[in-house]
């Protein structure tokens, strides 16, 4: 009988638990809150965090750590605010690259009584082991200082306790490494600290996954995977204190539930409204809407070894025939900027020049010149949606629908996009649409992707080889006079524009739905904003 | 002697279901046109890059010797390193099973607590209002789907309401129960943290309602079938004859012998109910195993999908094999069978 009577005994005893926490008051309970004192000074962002993999500075390279990192940790130099021309000191005072002979040499100077969050003093050491510890790593972000910046580990050297150089060799622009070191790959670490959480050969990478040793506003006080990570103000930052004494960040996927909680206030933010859910927000008391430049183009790639696209009068005639405004107006509902060049809005080198609108004559007599009357082809598009809150099937359909105009069959092919890049990478694919991000703020981190075919990126992925742009490409990124420079990208995007393999379709806006309370906040193009000027 | 002898060829018999699992997923995994490396490091990463990562994951050995380390590895407690998140598989699935067991366990206990009454109450008023309005609920439970469902229940109790959390498993800002089993409001009420309790089974109510009203429904049909069946047996005759009071004729003579049939299907049920979980995981922030399993799939993570396709071919037979256990407790006829 005894058997018998457990489960019964198991029920009465969950119904007396219930029974007993229903009993405690609202708001009650023996617990501590969190560290940051409380929902009333922590910033509450809701956004979806599922590509979050490390808060290492050395390994991020997905949105949202980035935008986490970026927060906890300084950069010798940085931009400021949402501009991405100028840079400004950030750990280091003076930064001057000089002609040392077979290299490039940039002396650093670092600002005095720089404390990280331990209480340890940032040295030139720290600085060191920091830059040293992102190529030793070789996790995604790497390639930003050995390919890009041509270093290696020995190029990175302390003279003195205050004094960092930097060698790097001649082929490599000294502007793009400066942009680079903005970046979360340049977060220095306190090396003390890191140093005595090393295991094995993972340089602190395993302990730096979830925690931080910066000297930025934020600590990360704790990473509950899948759930949420929490930032608290750090007590030793050196600059303004932070208004609010934390930042928690909730992995919540689903967009209606983000505008649920954003309109109940549950939410001070909320990164993944679709362009319908921020209007639905107009006119709601206590909830509005910002807007955050993004530096993203989505364009539809041609490859140039495919018949009839070597013919550069019939990408011309592809290019011409697309309906831009069409697209950013109706399925965008305004949410992206008309953008044709290769560089966006927003980093040096943009060129403003839009020729391109629905031009189903001047198309034609383009497919004519090519002696082409009639073309298949097949157009790859991922699964999911677009930057900017349209589905890619959406604007493949529209693409679609413009191209028949002029005679052109496309048959759409919808696939993953881990399946389309296979292909892509490995010069597959006939006309291909997806986005493209630079990996750095400098002009030459799109240019030299869409027109160098030997950096096996874009250029190559299209199958366009053509060396003496590509030459070009490379000689302006290493221009030091910037009026000089902006000139040749002016010439390099001019040339694109119309003999280049692509048709740039829109630059994307991003949207953030937000508390009316919500004030300062203020979206980094590179995808990051600075919490600590946000107050609520 | 018999019991144990059925045990035992039960364990035998999740052994080869896992082998033959862990082989045809591999080999589905591998055969998938799509490249996960190139998933895992997107568009901008180098050949070089590649390269290293497809070394530093061993995918560049031949497949067969693939399936020997992971299988060594498996022997030696270790279910390889996930691409996606780039930690220890074993850990991942540590994180987020108990999450989804706490959710299953919750929903089948509501459609255990709610279907069955409900199939009872609606046999013994066959035909009238009561009957009516159960069979109406429960043929809406087999045919809403989760996902519309969830987010009705959280436009409703949540947003409009204002009674259930939104999501999530517990307040931000309550501080979790320290990990023992990792169900929270089994670990809160370990710790005796009522605060934490109280925060957990109130988020705990919406995606479990959610959850549960596919498998309630189906436990109200099969319990007020089974219960039809029985009310019209002989024996119930008897049972009115002798004078017996209604409710123990309902319950001591009717529900148990109806409710044999039900058990199977409980056990049946708690499989849907991990897939099920997908979703609701999705709707409600829930940070659960269906939710890593399916963004493990959309980023072609293959050894995070053969962590989680082992644990389900180690769940479900378990789950199986409770029932049974249930089964032979409940039904004293197998038991001298």
């Amino acid at each position: 009988m005894s058997r018998q009577r457990a489960p019964i005994l198991f029920v009465v005893a969950l119904l007396v638990a219930a029974a007993c926490t229903s009993a405690t008051p609202t708001g009650g309970g023996t617990s501590t809150p969190q560290a940051t004192g409380g929902a009333a000074s922590t910033l509450v962002y809701y956004a979806d965090v599922s590509d979050l993999i490390s808060l290492d500075p050395a390994v991020a390279y997905e949105f949202s750590g980035v935008l986490l990192v970026h927060n906890a940790y300084e950069t010798l130099v940085k931009f400021e605010g949402s501009d991405l021309s100028t840079i400004k000191p950030g750990v280091a005072t003076s930064w001057e690259p000089k002609d040392a002979g077979s290299t490039w040499d940039i002396t650093f100077k670092l600002k005095s009584g720089v404390k990280f969050a331990s209480g340890n003093a940032l040295t030139a050491d720290d600085v060191v082991y920091s830059l040293q510890r992102v190529i030793k790593l070789n996790k995604s972000p790497a390639f930003l200082f050995t390919d890009i910046a041509g270093l290696k580990a020995e190029s990175i050297k302390a003279t003195d306790p205050s004094t960092v150089v930097v060698s790097m060799p001649k082929t490599s622009s000294p502007q793009g490494f400066l942009s680079i070191l903005t970046f979360t790959v340049g977060g220095i670490v306190d090396s003390k600290e890191v140093k005595t959480h090393e295991a094995g050969a993972d340089i602190g990478s395993g302990w730096l996954l979830d925690h931080s040793a910066g000297s930025g506003p934020y600590v990360i006080d704790h990473w509950t995977k899948n759930s949420e990570v929490l930032l608290k103000g750090n007590g030793n930052y050196g600059g303004t204190k932070p208004p609010l004494s934390g930042v928690l960040v909730k992995h919540v996927p689903e967009s209606t539930n983000q505008q649920f909680a954003l309109e109940k206030g549950d939410a001070d933010v909320a990164r993944n409204l679709s362009p319908q859910q921020i209007s639905a927000l107009q006119g709601k008391q206590g909830v509005g809407s910002t807007q955050g430049n993004s530096l993203l183009l989505v364009y539809v790639g041609m490859n140039a070894t495919v018949k009839p696209l070597d013919n550069v009068n019939v990408r011309e005639a592809l290019r011409t025939a697309i309906d831009y405004d069409g697209i950013i107006k109706d399925l965008l509902k305004g949410n992206a900027k008309k953008v044709q060049g290769i560089v966006p809005a927003g980093l040096a080198g943009y060129n403003e020049t839009t020729p391109f609108q629905a031009d189903v004559n001047k198309a034609k007599a383009l497919l004519q010149q090519a002696g082409q009357t009639s073309v298949n082809l097949e157009l790859l598009v991922p699964t999911g949606q677009a930057p900017g809150g349209v589905a890619w099937a959406d604007l493949a359909a529209k693409l679609q629908a413009d191209w028949a105009k002029i005679g052109v069959t496309v048959t759409i092919k919808q696939t993953a996009q881990a399946d389309l890049l296979t292909s892509y990478r490995a010069q597959k694919g006939q006309l291909v649409m997806i986005l493209w991000g630079p990996d750095f703020p400098d002009p030459d981190a799109n240019v030299g992707p869409f027109t160098d075919y030997g950096a096996k990126s874009i250029a190559f992925r299209n199958g366009w080889d053509d060396k003496s742009i590509a030459q070009k490409g490379r000689d302006a990124a290493l221009i030091t006079d910037t009026a000089k420079r902006a000139s040749a990208y002016k010439d390099i995007t001019e040339y694109v524009l119309h003999n280049g393999p692509y048709a740039i379709l829109y630059q994307p806006t991003e949207l953030f739905g937000l508390r009316s309370n919500v004030k300062g906040f203020a979206w980094n193009p590179m995808g990051w904003l600075d919490f600590a000027a946000i107050t609520k | 002697m018999r019991f144990l002898a059925f045990l035992v060829r039960r364990i035998i018999g999740i052994a080869a279901v896992m082998i033959g699992v862990s082989v045809v997923t591999f080999a589905i995994s591998h055969v998938v046109p799509a490249d996960p490396v190139v998933a895992a490091l997107g568009d901008h990463a180098t050949d070089d890059q590649i390269a290293a990562f497809r070394a530093e994951y061993k995918l560049d050995r031949p497949l067969p010797e693939q399936y020997l380390t992971y299988v060594y590895g498996i022997l030696h407690g270790d279910l390889g390193r996930s691409i996606r998140t780039r930690r220890s598989v074993a850990d991942d699935l540590a994180d987020s099973f108990p999450a989804t067991l706490e959710l299953s366990s919750a929903a089948l206990l509501v459609s255990i607590l709610v279907g069955v009454p409900a199939g009872v109450w609606s046999a013994i008023s066959r035909g009238r209002a009561p009957d009516i309005v159960v069979r109406l609920l429960a043929l809406a439970g087999g045919s809403i789907p989760v996902f519309w469902l969830g987010l009705i229940v959280i436009g409703l109790f949540y947003y409009q309401l204002g009674w259930f959390p939104g999501g999530g498993r517990i307040d931000a800002f309550v501080a979790p129960p320290p990990t023992r089993t990792g169900l929270y409001v089994v670990d809160s009420v370990l710790a005796g943290d009522f605060a934490s309790l109280r925060s957990s089974l109130l988020h705990l109510v919406m995606p479990a309602l959610t959850l549960g009203y596919f498998s309630t429904a189906v436990i109200t049909r099969m319990t007020r079938s089974s219960m039809l069946e029985v009310l019209g047996q002989d024996y119930m005759r008897t049972a009115r004859a002798k004078g017996l009071r209604e409710p123990t004729i309902v319950l001591r003579h009717g529900l148990r012998n109806a409710l044999i049939p039900t058990i199977t299907i409980i056990g049946l049920t708690f499989g849907s109910l991990l897939s099920g979980a997908v979703l609701t995981e999705t709707i409600f922030s829930w940070p659960g195993l269906g939710r890593y399993a399916t963004a493990s799939a959309v980023s072609l993570d293959f050894p995070a999908v053969l962590g989680v396709t082992l644990l389900a071919a180690v769940v479900y037979p378990i789950a199986n094999l409770i029932v049974d256990v249930a089964y032979y407790w409940l039904d004293p006829r197998i038991q001298r069978g």
